[in-house]
């Protein structure tokens, strides 16, 4: 097991190494000056040159490439044009509150996902096949960014069943000690409030989820038709074990272990949809960040985010390989 | 003896095709339901409205007309107009073009790329088909909207840019299906059996592996439609894709969404253009993808 997660740690640098290598060929595919789109449409020819000469653009390309791996490495992602500020500290400002919007949009596909996978498969017929083809074609066809402004419209500003947009009530203030607003809210004692920012995420995590919710609930299902019809479960079943126990004890724990890999994948997808989501109901994030630096032609600000996505991605899937090895013994004992 | 070999040849290609499950326009027609023959007529209609969208715009569909402003859906205007008192189905019909073309035209850029580097992986020496991989590895792993943010942030804000990025960003998926394809092709008898008979290298892989590799591409290609389509226009919408004034569909979506307590349909009618395009192309996928596995029909989706 330790041998596995050094194999996995060993990885992580050279898929960093990848991800910085590629964000440097973005920043090298800006057509004509980059110095000039990194110092901002008023920038005057003093602010250019500086700026060149902190690129390196008068370098040869290895040594700016050098030059620039070593700089990301000690987190140097440059100055935002638009908040003046270091883009890492904007971006670690923002990013809990993308987190926290991730996490509960997981909550909701789960939520959902599980009861649907697991009832899709013991009654296979006609009816759940309908309902999750359904769902399968609205995951992948409706826009995100679409149906969230439809539900703002429809469940925001008609029936006025959730707040429009924002994170919490306006004119309330929540001492900032994670960074993600529900979770300050219940820090500081405050359970109305706590409620109220609850009802301010729950319409954008849903919007974030659905188009998930369909191939969770699939892949759920056919790593339970499999078990369920496999050799052991219906010992179980000849022996007279109750449906219940069957599913709980049998069943959805083997067939968990497919949903997981495609669960970590989801949450990488998912925070990439935050840029599409965020905006529309006014909410902090990384990806409304990416939004407003991509109207204020922030272009290496734009890039940052990318980057950051990157080291995030390849970090969690470094934690569902990890974590599968832990809930399936299989694969601790047969892979090394 | 060379003609013999020549005349063997063509009767082992002839077996391919034959076992190949490659169908004719006409063996497809004939094996699809009448839904599915509507949908594909659909699609058609929806692909003529892409390329003759122009023509067919009852009116101009850049026109500034601000004593119009965002009339509701009309039997003068059938989508109502927008706060510039644009008629809205002139512009769907001239975005269905944007957004239409610019989907296929990455589609097919990566189908071309990924095709190229499938099979130069999966036939390739070892090394080649490592890289390849691992750069794919990289590339999945990313969510293709933000891969896509970044090229097209770097490229500068256009549809053009976000063409380009997206194909950058979609040939690695079609680079393993085919990877895969291949694989499998590789070791049929009829491959050994042409390799034996002394095929050229270059005949081998053109005229007896690609062929009958590629023919389960078109269902990911006809899938792959809403997905990219999904893209291009989020990348539109957060605006660095199409730039005004284009009617791009997810760049209407965009335009309307100040409006959308006032005007509905502004938002509302451009966003379900992109929806009954992506169900449409969906849906023939899955027909195709019924057409190429019949057993899937019998086995029922698992």
């Amino acid at each position: 097991m330790a041998k596995f997660v050094l194999q996995r740690l060993a990885m992580v640098p050279a898929v960093l190494w990848a991800v910085a290598t590629l964000v440097f060929f973005m920043i090298k595919l800006i057509p004509g000056d980059p110095a000039r789109v990194a110092a901002g449409r008023n920038a005057t020819i003093e602010q250019v040159e500086a700026m060149q000469e902190k690129l390196g653009l008068t370098k040869p390309l290895f040594e700016q490439y050098f030059s620039f791996l070593s700089q990301t490495a000690q987190g140097d992602l440059g100055t935002s044009i638009f908040t003046f500020r270091p883009v890492l500290v904007d971006l670690m400002q923002v990013l809990p509150s993308s987190i926290e919007l991730v996490f509960a949009a997981m909550l909701i596909n789960l939520l959902i996902a599980i009861p649907l996978g697991i009832v899709t498969a013991l009654v296979r017929g006609s009816v759940t096949d309908v309902v999750l083809r359904l769902l399968t074609l609205i995951g992948a066809t409706v826009p995100v960014f679409w149906l969230g402004l439809v539900l703002q419209y429809l469940l925001g500003a008609k029936l006025k069943i959730f707040p429009i947009s924002g994170q919490k009530p306006s004119g309330t203030q929540i001492e900032r000690v994670t960074g993600m607003t529900t979770i300050d809210a219940f820090i500081s004692g405050d359970f109305i409030l706590f409620s109220q920012t609850l009802r301010y995420i729950a319409l954008p995590a849903f919007v974030l989820s659905l188009a998930f919710i369909a191939v969770s609930a699939r892949t759920l299902r056919s790593g339970m038709i499999n078990v369920l019809d496999s050799d052991y479960v219906q010992l179980a079943r000849a022996k007279g074990v109750s449906k219940i126990r069957m599913v709980s004890k049998h069943a959805l724990r083997n067939a968990i272990l497919p949903t997981f890999t495609i669960l970590g994948m989801q949450v990488g997808w998912m925070l990439g949809s935050t840029v599409l989501v965020e905006s529309i109901f006014g909410r902090q994030g990384i990806g409304s960040y990416a939004t407003t630096a991509v109207l204020q032609k922030d272009i290496f600000a734009v890039i940052s985010v990318v980057l950051v996505m990157g080291v995030v991605v390849t970090l969690l899937n470094l934690l569902v390989d990890i974590g599968q090895k832990i809930i399936d013994p299989r694969l601790r004992v047969s892979g090394g | 003896m060379t003609q013999d070999l020549e005349s063997v040849e063509v009767s082992v290609s002839n077996l391919d095709q034959k076992n190949s499950n490659i169908g004719s326009i006409r063996r497809i027609t004939k094996s699809l339901s009448l839904g599915e023959k509507v949908i594909f007529l659909l699609i058609f209609a929806i692909l003529l409205g892409a390329v003759f969208g122009k023509y067919l715009a009852p009116y101009d569909p850049y026109f500034v007309n601000l004593k119009d402003s965002l009339l509701p859906p009309s039997s003068q205007h059938w989508f109502g107009t927008d706060v510039n008192g644009r008629d809205l189905l002139s512009r769907i019909l001239v975005g269905a073009s944007s957004s239409l073309l610019s989907t296929l035209a990455v589609i097919m850029f990566a189908a071309l790329v990924g095709t190229f580097f499938g099979t130069l992986s999966a036939l390739g020496p070892r090394w080649v088909d490592e890289t390849i991989m691992r750069v794919s590895d990289v590339a999945l792993a990313f969510p293709a909207l933000i891969l896509s943010l970044g090229f097209a942030a770097a490229l500068g804000p256009s549809l053009r840019s976000a063409v380009i990025a997206l194909a950058l960003t979609w040939w690695p998926g079609y680079a393993r299906l085919v990877r895969t394809f291949v694989l499998e092709v590789k070791h049929r008898e009829y491959v050994d059996a042409a390799k034996v008979l002394g095929v050229s290298r270059r005949r081998l892989i053109f005229k007896h592996i690609l062929p009958n590799a590629l023919v389960n591409l078109y269902v990911q290609i006809t899938i792959d439609v809403s997905a990219v389509l999904l893209v291009i226009s989020g990348l539109s919408f957060i605006g660095i894709g199409a730039q005004a004034p284009s009617a791009e569909w997810g760049a209407l979506v965009a335009d309307g969404r100040n409006y959308i307590l006032t005007g509905w349909w502004t938002v509302m009618i451009p966003g379900a253009a992109i929806c009954v395009t992506g169900i449409l192309f969906n849906l023939a996928g899955d027909a195709l993808r019924v057409i190429n596995d019949p057993t899937l029909v019998r086995k029922g989706e698992k």
